[in-house]
């Protein structure tokens, strides 16, 4: 009987205390946490009060290395293909054209003061499939591909979740190509002529995605 | 305050006026509740339970459709409106579609006997309250009706609850209901009100009347949770554990009557409990000495504002209860409801009337 | 309760059998429901599936069916070299991102024989931990939704944001972080990064005391989970059952501890085990308590390293390990404590190709969802619903 009683006991004080501690949170309904980010010195200042941010109106800050939608600094980029080769999800798509000596010049530098040696008429990212790991990140060798704190990239239509990158247009690399099949030719037909044995011919140049200093 | 029957005079008055053949008083005697229950179901009921459920846990609730998300009760309306009305092709078509109906009319039909004011009364039954009790009973019906109706082995197993648990908390519900009935020597719930009038406010209230009152009325305020299946008793609806229990196949409007429905029995357990034990529309000010505040704070507007305000004092009860508790298990509430409630109503009825006999 | 679950459904009966008719007495004419719970259901913590045969409310059996979520993630890391697999050992518990990575990593550098820097330790057991009490907080708050309790849940979630905040802050995600690699890092922590975890620490105290006062020790909570789907400790070894679903049980195994991994020798901490003075041994209010207590636990664990860490900014996260990793052959098993209990990776290698040639995940939620099936027989549908809830699943793990 006792147990009865006690039984009857605990549950009124229990229930007396969430009640009480839904009350209190239902009084604190005044104050608002804010939209403060992690990296403000006050974040953990406001304890009680609401804490739902409104979306589209206030979003928490992503932090400034926040691992979000992919962006190419094409102008940097080397097309060594190692990006391509370490995505585990495969979302990336490059193709390069070997530059011709005489358009080294034209091709440029990067950033870092390195000789490019590729054209890259195509890096395509699918940030559709892209599953924001990192690993791009990791092995570019010249810092050129990299995660942005933009988090907030949807499209209504998938087709515009794939990114285009690349720095030529579809005549230019078209033109490229050419000439670089034509000075192969040449080189070959030089070799040729010189009684070597036969060179190795023009579509040989993918393999030799491997410019200086990008192990 | 003097008896009762003159009270009616002003009402009996408007509903006889009429501008020629047409009964404009009839209409409007009508038309006030049904606006007041529209407005309560779709701004205070859904609205209200949506904001309060939000910050009591620290969220914002609804913010978008109007100041404040005031409007957004109506936007779920119109949108349930438009939604397509689906029968399921096995389902039993005729239970299922009069299910929320009967869920909706039994909820509502109580409202004729509450009295919204020392004038203004749907019916002054002189069973008011029996009256009440019993039309809750009709629900069940519909509860079973939709559950059955639907076809649907967790609509059935959350009518086959529902009925188990309302016909159970019927007992406790009424034994409590009678102490108050046996403190006021009558069931009309117009004159139980009128017995709790008086100078002194809320002294004159069966609460305070009476030691023990306070017993029947927390009887009947959880047996009215479990009656109108409000947490922690949902568990017809125990949306963890049946989806959603009798509704589950239900959409569209049909979907909204079952929730307004829901509203509807909360509002009306809310006004009941006020008017047995809190004196209904009677204003809780007392006089003190020449500052008359009962008799400022009476009257039939001030009378329809105190029990509506006793009525949403009560659903927020309600609601920071749901939001609060865990739900009781299948046996633990029939634990509740036989061997704690039942037990301590007859121990309240026995010392009330004990009361009531040698005060 | 026991007696109704005990109760096997004999309402009809063979009375006698005369010459080839079997007469059959009936007292009500009951039968058994198959009822199918999920894959779409409220409280199947996501697509499990139980067929559950039921007389009336009372479970008479329930077999689980897997494989809803199944993502081919053993087969995928046959093709895919070491560091890529560890952004997908972050979508197997993807409540517990960076304790699966510590796994993975530590199973790798097993096979590598690596010395980890004492820095990258502390703060790999930090993000784990802290991830721990996230994924304790969200085992928690749904456990409360299962019994009906919504607000505990949108507690727990509020003081889980503040972890996901800040683990987004160091690696770069909020739940699939990628941060753990092997050998190390992606990145070193930020420079605040230490302050603002013992800010959370504070914080998160008196938190975790509000949410117990709401939940845990609620009467109704408790009689609900009190008594239900009870696990004897034998049985739960012979299950192979781990993590707070085994020291639920009264056993005190924690590979923290047991199978001690990188710096937990150093660090103190206990491994709570329930006493059987609130709970019965091995209930579902048992498994709920351990939970609970390991949030204190943790972030004891978490004070300890933040005073020990060495202060130490700036390191290369692949000094240690070649461009490519291609370990010699030979097979490997290394596991961790997950937040649900062991969670170990078995790798072989072939010691010519950069990806491993096998990589087995033994997953805890699997091994504990296994006993499902003994747990509900005989329980009411409602008791059901706090087993599941207990055993804490997250079906990405299961299904991998």
């Amino acid at each position: 009987m006792s147990e009865y009683f006690s039984n009857i006991k605990t549950g009124a004080t229990t229930i007396a205390t969430g009640m009480a501690i839904t009350l209190k949170h239902f009084f604190n309904a005044v104050k608002r946490k804010g939209d403060a980010g992690i990296d403000d010195a006050d974040y953990f200042r406001q304890v009680d009060g609401l804490c739902t941010l409104q979306y589209p109106k206030e979003v928490i800050p992503t932090p400034p290395h926040g691992r979000y939608r992919l962006y190419v600094n094409i102008d940097d980029c080397i097309g060594c293909r190692q990006c391509e080769r370490a995505c585990p999800v495969e979302c990336i798509a490059i193709e390069t054209i070997k530059t011709t000596n005489d358009d080294l010049a034209v091709c440029g530098k990067t950033s870092g003061g390195q000789q490019k040696r590729m054209w890259v008429p195509l890096f395509d990212i699918d940030t559709a499939k892209c599953m924001t790991c990192g690993i791009c990140q990791s092995v570019c060798p010249t810092d050129c591909l990299y995660h942005t704190a933009v988090a907030d990239f949807s499209e209504f239509d998938v087709r515009n979740m794939m990114y285009h990158f690349g720095n030529l247009s579809k005549i230019e690399a078209e033109a490229k190509r050419k000439k670089l099949a034509e000075q192969q030719a040449q080189a070959a037909k030089e070799k040729a002529a010189t009684g070597a044995p036969a060179a190795k011919p023009a579509p040989k140049a993918a393999p030799q995605q491997k410019p200086g200093g990008a192990e | 305050m003097s008896s009762s029957p003159s009270l009616n005079t002003w009402s009996d008055a408007l509903s006889g006026f009429s501008i020629g053949w047409f009964p404009l008083g009839l209409v409007i005697v009508a038309v006030i509740p049904l606006v007041f229950i529209a407005l309560y179901a779709l701004t205070y009921g859904v609205y209200g339970e949506r904001k309060i459920s939000a910050f009591m846990q620290d969220r914002l609730g609804p913010m978008e459709v109007g100041f404040w998300g005031i409007l957004q009760t109506l936007a779920d309306i119109l949108k349930l409106l438009q939604k397509e009305d689906i029968v399921p092709t096995a389902a039993d078509k005729f239970l299922f579609v009069i299910g929320p109906g009967i869920l909706f009319v039994g909820s509502f039909l109580a409202f004729a006997v509450l009295p919204f004011g020392p004038a203004f009364i749907g019916a002054d039954l002189n069973v008011g309250l029996f009256y009440a009790v019993g039309i809750v009973a009709i629900e069940v019906v519909g509860i079973l009706a939709a559950g059955w109706g639907s076809n649907n082995k967790w609509a059935l197993y959350g009518a086959v609850r529902s009925v188990a648990q309302i016909v159970s908390y019927e007992i406790p519900a009424s034994i409590a209901l009678l102490c108050a009935a046996m403190m006021a020597g009558t069931l009309s719930m117009q004159q139980i009100t009128v017995m709790q009038a008086g100078p002194n406010g809320f002294m004159h209230w069966f609460l305070f009347n009476n030691p023990i009152a306070w017993l029947p009325f927390l009887i009947y305020f959880i047996s009215s949770l479990a009656e109108t299946n409000r947490a922690p008793f949902d568990i017809p609806e125990a949306e963890s554990e049946l989806v959603a229990g009798y509704f589950t196949e239900y959409s569209g409007m049909k979907f909204a009557v079952i929730f307004l429905a829901e509203y509807g029995s909360m509002f009306m357990v809310s006004a009941i409990i006020s008017i047995a034990f809190l004196g209904g529309w009677t204003s809780p000010l007392p006089n003190i000495g020449g500052l008359e505040l009962n008799t400022m704070t009476s009257g039939p507007a001030w009378g329809a504002f105190w029990i509506i305000m006793k009525g949403f004092f009560f659903i927020f009860v309600q609601m920071w209860l749901r939001w609060t508790l865990p739900r009781l298990r299948v046996d633990q509430l029939m634990y509740l409801c036989w061997k704690v409630l039942t037990p301590f109503a007859l121990i309240s009825f026995v010392l009330t009337a004990v009361w009531e006999i040698y005060r | 309760m026991q007696e109704l679950g005990k109760a096997e459904s004999n309402s009809t009966r063979i009375i006698r059998q005369d010459d080839k008719r079997v007469i059959i007495e009936k007292d009500l004419d009951t039968e058994y429901m198959v009822l199918s719970m999920g894959p779409q259901h409220p409280s199947t913590h996501g697509v499990l599936r139980l067929e559950c045969i039921t007389d009336g409310e009372v479970v008479v059996e329930a077999e689980p069916y897997l494989g809803y979520l199944h993502r081919c993630f053993e087969k995928y890391c046959e093709n895919v070299d070491y560091p890529g697999i560890v952004p997908y050992t972050d979508r197997m518990d993807y409540l517990a991102g960076m304790n699966s990575e510590l796994a993975y990593c530590i199973t790798v550098e097993k096979l590598l024989d690596i010395e980890i820097p004492r820095r990258v330790e502390f703060i790999r057991v930090i993000v784990s931990e802290l991830n721990r009490i996230a994924s304790h907080l969200v085992a928690i708050g749904t456990y409360g939704i299962d019994l009906g309790a919504f607000t505990p849940f949108l507690f727990c979630f509020r003081d889980r944001e503040h972890i996901m905040n800040l683990l987004e802050w160091i690696s770069g995600a909020r739940m699939l972080y990628n941060y753990i690699w092997i050998g190390g890092l992606a990145y070193d922590v930020p420079a605040d990064f230490k302050k603002r975890v013992a800010e959370f620490v504070t914080y998160f105290r008196p938190k975790a005391v509000e949410l117990c006062k709401l939940l845990t020790e609620n009467e109704i909570f408790v009689k609900r989970t009190y008594d239900i789907g009870i696990m004897p400790a034998d049985v739960a070894i012979n299950y192979g059952w781990s993590g707070p679903m085994l020291r639920g049980s009264g056993v005190k195994w924690d590979l923290r501890r047991n199978d001690p991994y990188s710096v937990y020798p150093e660090l103190d901490f206990d491994v709570p085990v329930p006493d059987g003075k609130f709970s019965v041994v091995g209930d579902c209010l048992s498994r709920h308590l351990v939970r609970a207590l390991e949030m204190e636990e943790s972030l004891k664990i978490i004070e300890q390293c933040l005073d020990k860490m060495p202060e130490v900014q700036g390191f290369d996260s692949r000094a240690l390990i070649p461009k490519k990793i291609r370990p010699k052959a030979g097979e490997v098993y290394g596991r961790a404590e997950n937040p649900r209990g062991e969670l170990g990776y078995y790798i072989v290698s072939d010691g010519k190709s950069t990806k491993p040639l096998r990589c087995k995940a033994r997953s805890s939620c699997f091994v504990n969802l296994s006993a499902m099936k003994d747990l509900s027989k005989g329980q009411l549908i409602p008791d059901l619903v706090a087993i599941i809830g207990s055993i804490d699943i997250v079906l990405g793990e299961v299904d991998r």
